[in-house]
């Protein structure tokens, strides 16, 4: 028995066999060539390449693919026709006397390196593109077949050194297990998929693809962060009880689909989901969502080398509008550190940059842009169920200059003719302690407001939450948080808004309660979520919670706060 | 053979689109073209090599291009980094 660290992306626990696909790691032997062997191996090179490149071509031409995956296309062919590798991969053979694949997979191998170490997020994202490349010409060489999907066995547990989002939903609709990888990170795109899919999985699992047996017995523990490969029988049976367990809690919960999110006192909860990319509102709407809370636009601006023009992002949004309709959507507006834009946005680099450039500063700062994503929010809005939310607002202006430009955007739309519905409500994340404080002037120029818990916890502490050298300094019950909270929510119901919560927060069990019995209206939580935290609803009884309410947020340490809502 | 030094002036520097643009131009013509960004060289027809340059919105770089055709090749790509490639 072996077990590895790695670090989980959803929690669970998987069963199953390995099944290796080793996509981009095709085997290669170190061959080397006898000296009559060079002019084979280079006619085959010509042959071999030009193929691929019609291969491509055609590809290329095939107008059912976006414009932007013909471009990628586009620039693998100028990969493989690149004068600079023929020249490498001739040497390699003529003078190293390197096998054909030998010298094409140094190459690529050599190249992805000089990428990755240049430091560059733009050319880190390219080392796919090399390794597509890589993957396409060397299988032809070695005549490889392609789609590794077809003979995957249902219980399989797929090892991978990295995954592609749109491998994770195909992979998704096989009826797999698990998922392990050796490379990746928790917050890729492939990883939230995995997440709201509730599918265990981890990733950055050092040394996997080393230790692992095609077909061997293996277990994803997603509840801590392990494989486990070839496990003993006591331990095959400790896991095998866990998982029925958890299987248990996933039948009781898929009953809860139809079931309205009221409390035991019977208030009605409005329950919404998080999403960051579009692919999510599969589940959202397999999970019946009283829609979605927070549509994340970031993704549309760091992973893209140009800006999203108003075009894309408009088609974007009308189409989650539309599958969402008649629920509402939360469109927030961008909201990123200037680090993650600077390549595009030309912003100096900042000393801190978590009090810097961000969040609704950006956009105030290149109007163009704010206005690009304005008009496509109020062009997708023609059935009225959307909803924009700003990101990092410290203080009321901020909301009078977004409305200004909200007022602009609609006649430059009226001038052109195109038609958009300008009547959308208006929110703004509360974040910043600042807000919160001042939650009831927040609000007066507000239709909600919604609470970014991770945020406000970590400006309110003062406590940078992904550094774990402080982590015992996040706490979310802290009761200076606390009563930021619940300021916030006596502040909005003053002036009958209602406030969300849409931060982590809102997705752990043991909170729900707690702000619930704060007077919180509504959570956004992420899709893997919603069954889980509705039962939580559904089993509260804030009537019985609210005559604690003073105790608790009379409390000096979070210590307390934790041991009373229990 | 001519050198020119040239600016970027496009906001996202030296990446795809741009180094696709300058490669694919740079292809029509028989002269042989380099790019040197301070102790840099590359093939300015090779796509991968222009990638590595990974130049910089405000960096510096120099063109050389050496053969029958070198004024239409440096005057071409000239235009390309002009025109921001066609960003904006």
């Amino acid at each position: 028995m072996k077990k590895i660290q790695g670090n989980s992306v959803s929690s669970g626990v998987a069963i199953g066999k390995a099944k290796i696909i080793r996509k981009r790691d095709l085997y290669i032997e170190r061959r080397k060539i006898h000296k009559d062997e060079v002019k084979v191996e280079l006619s085959r090179f010509k042959k071999d390449v030009k193929f691929v490149s019609n291969e491509l071509d055609k590809l290329i031409q095939d107008f059912s693919y976006s414009q932007e995956n013909r471009d990628i296309l586009e620039s693998h062919k100028m990969i493989l026709q690149d004068p600079e590798f023929d020249k490498k991969v001739s040497k390699l053979i003529t003078k190293d006397l390197n096998s054909l694949e030998h010298a094409v997979s140094s190459y690529f191998s050599e190249a992805v390196e000089v990428f990755n170490s240049m430091n560059d997020m733009y050319l880190s994202h390219r080392v796919n593109d090399l390794e597509d490349v890589s993957y396409r010409l060397l299988s032809h060489i070695l005549g490889v077949k392609k789609d590794v999907l077809e003979d995957i066995e249902e219980n399989s547990i797929l090892i991978m050194e990295n995954i592609t989002p749109s491998f994770v939903t195909k992979v998704f609709k096989k009826n797999i297990h698990g998922l392990c990888t050796e490379r990746g990170s928790k917050n890729s795109h492939s990883s939230i998929i995995a997440r709201s899919m509730n599918l265990p999985m981890l990733v950055n699992t050092m040394g996997l693809m080393g230790n692992i047996k095609d077909g061997g017995d293996i277990i994803v523990d997603g509840n801590n962060g392990y494989l486990i490969i070839d496990p003993t029988k006591k331990i095959l049976e400790k896991y095998k009880t866990i998982y029925s367990k958890e299987q248990n809690v996933r039948t009781k919960l898929l009953k809860l689909i139809d079931v309205e999110p009221v409390t035991i006192d019977g208030k009605i909860i409005k329950l919404m989901s998080n999403i960051e990319i579009p692919q999510e509102i599969d589940q959202v709407v397999k999970f019946h969502s009283a829609g979605i809370g927070l549509f994340r636009t970031e993704f549309l601006f760091i992973d893209f080398e140009d800006l999203p023009s108003e075009e894309e992002q408009y088609e974007i949004y009308k189409s989650i509008a539309e599958q969402s309709n008649p629920n509402s959507v939360v469109i927030r507006t961008i909201d990123v550190g200037g680090d993650k834009l600077s390549r595009i946005l030309n912003i100096a680099s900042e000393d801190n940059p978590n009090l810097g450039c961000r969040g609704i500063r950006i956009s105030l700062k290149n109007i163009p842009i704010f206005k690009q994503q304005i008009r496509a929010i109020l062009r997708a809005n023609m059935q009225g169920n959307i909803k924009i939310m700003f990101p990092m607002i410290s203080g009321v202006n901020e909301i009078i200059e977004c409305k200004k430009i909200i007022k602009t955007c609609s006649e430059e739309l009226s001038k052109a003719g195109i038609p958009y519905n300008s009547e959308i409500e208006l929110g703004a994340m509360i974040e910043i302690p600042s807000a919160a404080v001042i939650s009831d002037s927040i609000a007066e120029v507000c239709d909600f407001l919604s609470i970014g818990t991770n945020d406000l916890i970590q400006y309110t502490l003062a406590v940078d939450r992904n550094n774990q050298a402080i982590s015992d300094y996040y706490k979310p019950t802290h009761p200076a948080v606390l009563k930021l909270i619940k300021l916030t929510v006596d502040n909005a119901h003053q002036l009958g808004k209602k406030v969300a919560v849409c931060g982590e927060m809102a997705s752990e069990n043991k909170y729900i309660k707690l702000l619930l019995a704060l007077g919180v209206d509504e959570l956004s939580v992420s899709p893997g979520r919603l069954l889980a935290i509705k039962k939580e609803i559904i089993n509260c009884d804030i009537s019985k919670i609210k005559p604690k309410l003073d105790k608790i947020l009379a409390c000096k340490t979070s210590e307390e706060v934790d041991k009373l809502i229990k | 053979m001519i050198r020119k030094k040239i600016k970027i002036v496009n906001k996202l520097g030296m990446h795809a689109r741009p180094a696709t643009l300058i490669v694919k131009t740079a292809t029509k013509f028989r002269s042989e073209f380099k790019i040197i960004k301070s102790d840099m060289e590359i093939n300015g027809k090779s796509i991968m090599g222009v990638m590595t340059l990974a130049a910089e919105f405000g960096s510096e770089l120099e063109l050389v291009a050496d053969g029958v055709d070198e004024k239409f090749l440096i005057k071409e790509i000239t235009e390309l980094f002009a025109a921001k490639f066609g960003e904006d």
